[in-house]
């Protein structure tokens, strides 16, 4: 691993991670001598989309490994363009929001932009060293950011309880990798055992326990509601989408490259993990009567749904449960996000509609965005005609090539629990303007052109991958896990 | 496997050393509940702060000009550990690792010039920084 082995080919594969860092570091000295929010988010506006720009050349180079570090393939890049788009939908949205309630909201930006850099080396990595600093850069730029509001006590407390826990998972995440590097003499996912010992399998389940928490499955889901109810609304979105999905992707990678997640008790442990997310989101959900609460119940769920691909990946071959994960995760992407969205641009200034009785009468009073919550709650149920159909119905067939009954029963039952919970908000919605206390637009923020913008392409992505999927998923299937 | 034995019987007499330190210290925690005498009075219940009289309460505010020190200290101290690792190594690198380093150490310039900016090296306390700004004005 000498630095000469850096050519300008690997320089060009890893340019989208550059570009990244440089506009972070930009973004840092600029508000360092001109403070001005506008100015802020354009400068990361522009970064995002110059690191989106820098995909292309990166994907010329091919599938090329970079340090022993990082591999950036199209799996790689594929996730790193999508998570700067839910980032550049989270700048829209935290504009508005930030406006009216931060006293210096240009930091926002910048948190934003080195968390997505942790999130784009995660979904690179195929070494446990970048796995754990990816990891660690994600998780500490989002600490500050739960934490934004600093006047708010429920948002200090969930930063709190964020990191005290986050921390405890790193633990177990270092302690199980130390583990597996004292039997396999390797850190590099892919390092292999002479013989499967009680060392290297306590050491696999202690990373499953620290991914576990990042995750928020079963038995580690306790954080989740309190976290997600305490983030201001555009950091509980980009803290189920980006975060989730760059621990899923590194968790995908890490059971494809390293011969130790194929371990038999391995695969009992997912499944028992995921077979008790589904059923215990789902049930908890039921009795939330704050939409952020139930998404964050809702999301134990589909991070149990999800890890049926990488359950059945031993079985149907990587190929298809990226293909399988890839398009789930987008789907679930763009829905939380367009949630998250129409909860920020519903909220006032001085507290966010996060009660469901905020949204009692929505559809009288503003069908715009009644209409994209409803197609967003939809999705998050899969119904057919939106994007979350097509995802569930990915995992379904995974699942089943994969023949896991046990966790395909309690999949369906999860998804019909599911159906009562979405359907009862969006009920509410269409109940009539007396009854309820909606907002309504005088009370609710001012919502900018670049806020509607963001709303309009996640509606009607979720509606085109929904009846159209077959673009996206010829473009995963050509460049998923090359 | 086999290593695994040899390294298990090793460890014996480390657990008998754990095990005597347990019992000495109980043992030494023991024994004034049985020989020491009981007395109570006003002198004798105070905190023994080697003679002298504590005095006040304890909850003291302090000023959380630490913090900044100690962000500071970490900024500088890691990129000292990490200049020696290069140091070591600085032939082997060659200009990579020079161009490395350079890219390192000028990105927590960067951060150096943020926090400045920010007034993070102004050490006067709040009503430091009043009390100044005041006399500025007048004279």
């Amino acid at each position: 691993m000498s630095a000469a082995a850096i050519g300008s080919a690997e320089l060009t594969a890893l340019l989208p991670i550059v570009t990244l860092g440089t506009t972070a570091v930009v973004v840092l000295l600029w508000i360092a001598f001109r403070r001005n929010h506008a100015e802020a988010v354009w400068l990361t506006l522009g970064g995002l989309s110059a690191t989106l720009l820098a995909l292309a050349p990166a994907a010329g180079t091919g599938p090329r490994d970079v340090t022993g570090l990082l591999r950036i393939d199209g799996y790689a890049l594929f996730f790193i363009a999508l998570f700067c788009l839910a980032a550049i939908i989270v700048v829209l949205l935290a504009r508005d929001y930030l406006r009216e309630r931060a006293e210096q909201p240009e930091e926002f930006y910048l948190l934003l932009l080195t968390s997505l850099l942790g999130a784009s080396v995660l979904a690179a990595s195929t070494h446990f060293a970048s796995f754990f600093l990816g990891l660690e850069t994600l998780s500490i730029s989002l600490f500050p950011l739960i934490a934004y509001a600093t006047r708010d006590a429920r948002a200090l407390e969930a930063a709190t309880k964020y990191l005290v826990l986050s921390g405890v998972a790193s633990g177990f995440l270092l302690f199980g990798m130390a583990l597996v590097y004292a039997e396999t003499g390797s850190l590099a996912f892919g390092g292999t055992a002479p013989a499967a010992t009680a060392v290297l399998q306590a050491g696999a389940v202690l990373i499953l326990v620290g991914v576990g928490f990042k995750l928020s499955f079963f038995p580690f889901h306790l954080w989740t509601a309190d976290v997600y109810q305490g983030a201001p609304a555009p950091v509980t979105a980009l803290l189920a989408t980006v975060s989730k999905g760059a621990v899923f992707a590194v968790l995908l990678r890490y059971g494809v490259d390293a011969p130790l997640a194929r371990l038999p008790m391995s695969e009992t442990v997912l499944g028992t993990l995921a077979g008790a997310s589904m059923l215990i989101g789902n049930l908890a959900a039921l009795a939330q009567h704050n939409l952020k609460r139930l998404l964050a119940y809702s999301s134990i769920a589909h991070m149990g749904y999800l890890l049926l691909a990488v359950i059945a990946m031993q079985r149907i071959g990587p190929a298809l449960a990226a293909e399988t994960l890839g398009f789930y995760l987008a789907a679930y992407t763009l829905t939380t996000l367009a949630a998250f969205g129409v909860m920020t641009a519903m909220s006032p200034a001085d507290r966010e509609a996060e009660e469901i009785g905020d949204y009692a009468g929505l559809f009288w009073t503003r069908p715009a965005i009644a209409l994209l919550l409803t197609l967003s709650l939809l999705s998050l149920a899969g119904i057919p005609l939106t994007a979350g159909f097509i995802g569930k119905f990915y995992l379904f067939i995974a699942a089943s090539h994969a023949a896991l009954w046990p966790l395909l029963g309690l999949f369906v039952v999860g998804s019909g629990l599911g159906l009562y919970y979405y359907l009862r908000v969006i009920f509410r919605m269409a109940a009539s303007v007396g009854e309820g206390t909606a907002p309504g637009p005088s009370g609710a923020l001012q919502v900018s052109l670049g806020t509607e913008a963001a709303l309009a392409f996640l509606g009607l992505s979720i509606a085109v991958l929904g009846l159209l999927p077959a673009s996206l998923i010829d473009f995963l299937a050509a460049e998923a896990l090359r | 496997m086999n290593v695994d034995r040899v390294q298990v019987e090793s460890l014996v007499p480390l657990a008998i050393y754990f095990l005597l330190v347990l019992g000495v210290v109980g043992v030494m925690l023991a024994i004034p509940r049985f020989v020491a005498q009981r007395r109570r009075s006003q002198a004798r219940d105070e905190p023994f702060e080697s003679g002298i009289l504590s005095v006040g309460d304890t909850h003291l505010h302090l000023g959380v000009h630490f913090w900044p020190i100690a962000i500071f200290f970490v900024i500088f101290d890691l990129e000292a550990i990490f200049i020696f690792a290069w140091a070591v190594a600085v032939r082997e690198v060659g200009w990579p690792g020079y161009l490395e380093m350079l890219v390192f150490v000028s990105v927590l310039l960067a951060a150096l010039v943020y926090l400045w900016k920010l007034g993070a090296l102004d050490w006067r306390t709040r009503r430091q920084q009043l009390q100044d700004s005041l006399l500025s004005e007048r004279g």
